[in-house]
């Protein structure tokens, strides 16, 4: 069976997109199957940061409304070709979704993938409800900023009481906590809530944390996930973050400002 | 429908002090005496909406059952509920012998105010289980006996609302900022209080909020309430004890 994880936030622009983008890719590059399902009908982006989005030619909800089939909708990512694409319709809205279409194609997909990725909607209406309706997994993205926390929390009540898990009083979903746009000198500054605070509040196992990097708008725009560039921080902390989802220990990197930190280490750290 | 507990005085002073005060409640209408039969519907309906009905007190009414008492599984009914974290708290309408038959389950019968009455209950059977029933003195509103006081182990997030109704409430994790929290009796918070603590019903003013991290967003106690605004005095981040004297809050540090 697949497991299917939702990348969720409630609040919009944290990064879901591109924490989906680049985790289904890093989970590909390991030989996982994996496929990533847009769900944000309306405002499709997911496929424009996979940079597939040239060949899209049916969505989900041709799938769902029966135009079309699921294989024809999917599209097979020529960097990684253990990874799929399920995108949104640019032209319906999340009304075209159905819980039984959803469940349709994620029982499909179950048979031939290890990991169902839902890139979730911002918001808690349907969209979002429906991409996080069939979790076993959770990945909670957050911004170090009070208002993105509390929708995260928000967000991880709905996941306890409207989950198909929490429904069938099963296990509940598995959560992890993302941090994005992490950017430590900001923290120091008192600009951005601190790490400990943001897991305190949220109280969910710290997954990884994503420095705030200029490689991330490049790779968005260049429809390359960032997860690729080997090179950036940014890119490098996903890697973490997705062996860390794979079971694998980790540091955590890049949550201390560079060398200051160090030195703040070497001389007197204490005084700090 | 609501409840309207009796309105009593007391002998002394200070000691405590009993009010009337008025409750919605959902009467959940029992059309069939079966909890094999009840339960999955319930759960079938209040799943679309289980944020809204967690920790929902309901009155179950009895008025439609042509049965007789021995033929009504009250102990699987009330399991069933609690499992579907719908807390039932009493009866109303009824044959006498079927609520008395509740009643030995812990479920009084409940008057409603506007509606029909039902004749005064029967005095508590002796063989009602450990829970002291208090039978001279006047039982507390509303339901008429103690209460087990509500633990939760989970954090209350932004959004999530716990209400112990007609007792006390315990969270050993934090409610955090957007959360809310009401309890009848006292609330204790054995983690950060961040969000919204309203104790003591209506009614009870001598309720108390306990908080190892204080730092609400709202505080009321029996009806007086402070926004955090108004909280200047108030050690904030601390561990704090709140209670109402007369009319004012005191917030006192403990330990």
């Amino acid at each position: 069976m697949a497991q299917v994880v939702v990348v969720t936030s409630g609040k919009g622009g944290v990064g879901k997109t591109t924490s989906s983008a680049a985790f289904a890719t890093g989970l590909a590059q390991r030989g996982k199957k994996t496929v990533v399902i847009d769900f944000d009908v309306g405002l499709r982006n997911l496929d424009l940061i996979m940079g597939v989005e040239r060949r899209v030619v049916f969505d989900i909800v041709n799938v769902i409304s029966g135009e079309a089939r699921l294989n024809q909708a999917l599209i097979r990512d020529k960097r990684v070709d253990t990874l799929s694409i399920l995108p949104a319709s640019q032209t319906r809205d999340k009304d075209a979704l159905t819980r039984e279409g959803v469940q349709k194609i994620i029982d499909e997909l179950s048979k031939d993938f290890d990991y169902i990725l839902c890139d979730s909607p911002a918001g808690i209406e349907k969209g979002a409800l429906l991409a996080l309706y069939f979790a076993d997994q959770a990945i909670v993205v957050t911004n170090p900023e009070v208002s993105s926390v509390r929708d995260s929390d928000r967000i991880l009540g709905v996941l306890q009481s409207r989950s198909k898990r929490s429904e069938e009083k099963r296990d509940p979903v598995k959560e992890h906590l993302l941090v994005t746009r992490f950017d430590p000198a900001r923290v120091e500054r008192g600009e951005m809530l601190k790490l400990e605070d943001i897991r305190e509040i949220l109280s969910i196992p710290l997954l990884g944390v994503i420095p705030e990097s200029e490689s991330v708008l490049r790779a968005s725009n260049t429809g390359t996930p960032v997860i690729m560039d080997g090179e950036s921080n940014a890119g490098q902390a996903y890697a973490d973050a997705v062996a860390r989802f794979l079971g694998e220990e980790k540091p955590h990197r890049f949550i201390e400002t560079e060398k200051k930190g160090l030195l703040k280490r070497l001389f007197g750290g204490r005084a700090a | 429908m609501s409840a309207a507990p009796r309105p009593e005085t007391s002998p002394r002073l200070e000691p405590f002090r009993l009010r009337g005060a008025n409750f919605n409640l959902l009467v959940l209408r029992l059309l069939d005496p079966r909890p094999e039969a009840v339960v999955p519907a319930i759960g079938d309906q209040f799943r679309r909406a289980p944020g809204f009905l967690r920790f929902a007190p309901v009155v179950l009414g009895l008025g439609d059952l042509e049965v007789p008492a021995s033929a009504v599984d009250f102990q699987g009914l009330i399991e069933g509920l609690r499992g579907l974290e719908i807390v039932p708290i009493g009866t109303t309408g009824g044959t006498p012998e079927l609520r008395n038959a509740a009643m030995a389950f812990g479920l009084p019968p409940i008057r409603s105010a506007g509606g029909k009455e039902i004749e005064e209950p029967a005095p508590a059977p002796a063989a009602v289980s450990a829970e002291p029933v208090a039978a001279p003195p006047p039982p507390p509103p509303p339901a008429g006996m103690a209460r087990p006081t509500m633990i939760v182990e989970q954090p209350v997030r932004a959004g999530q609302r716990v209400w112990a109704q007609g007792g006390d409430l315990i969270v050993t994790s934090t409610v955090n900022a957007g959360g809310e929290v009401i309890a009848d009796g006292n609330i204790h918070v054995y983690g950060a209080l961040r969000g919204r603590a309203i104790a003591g019903g209506g009614a009870n003013a001598d309720a108390r909020i306990f908080a190892l991290n204080f730092d609400p967003e709202l505080i009321s106690i029996a009806g007086y309430y402070a926004v955090r605004e108004g909280l200047t005095g108030a050690p904030i981040g601390k561990a704090v004890q709140v209670r109402l004297t007369g009319e004012r809050m005191r917030f006192d540090p403990l330990g």
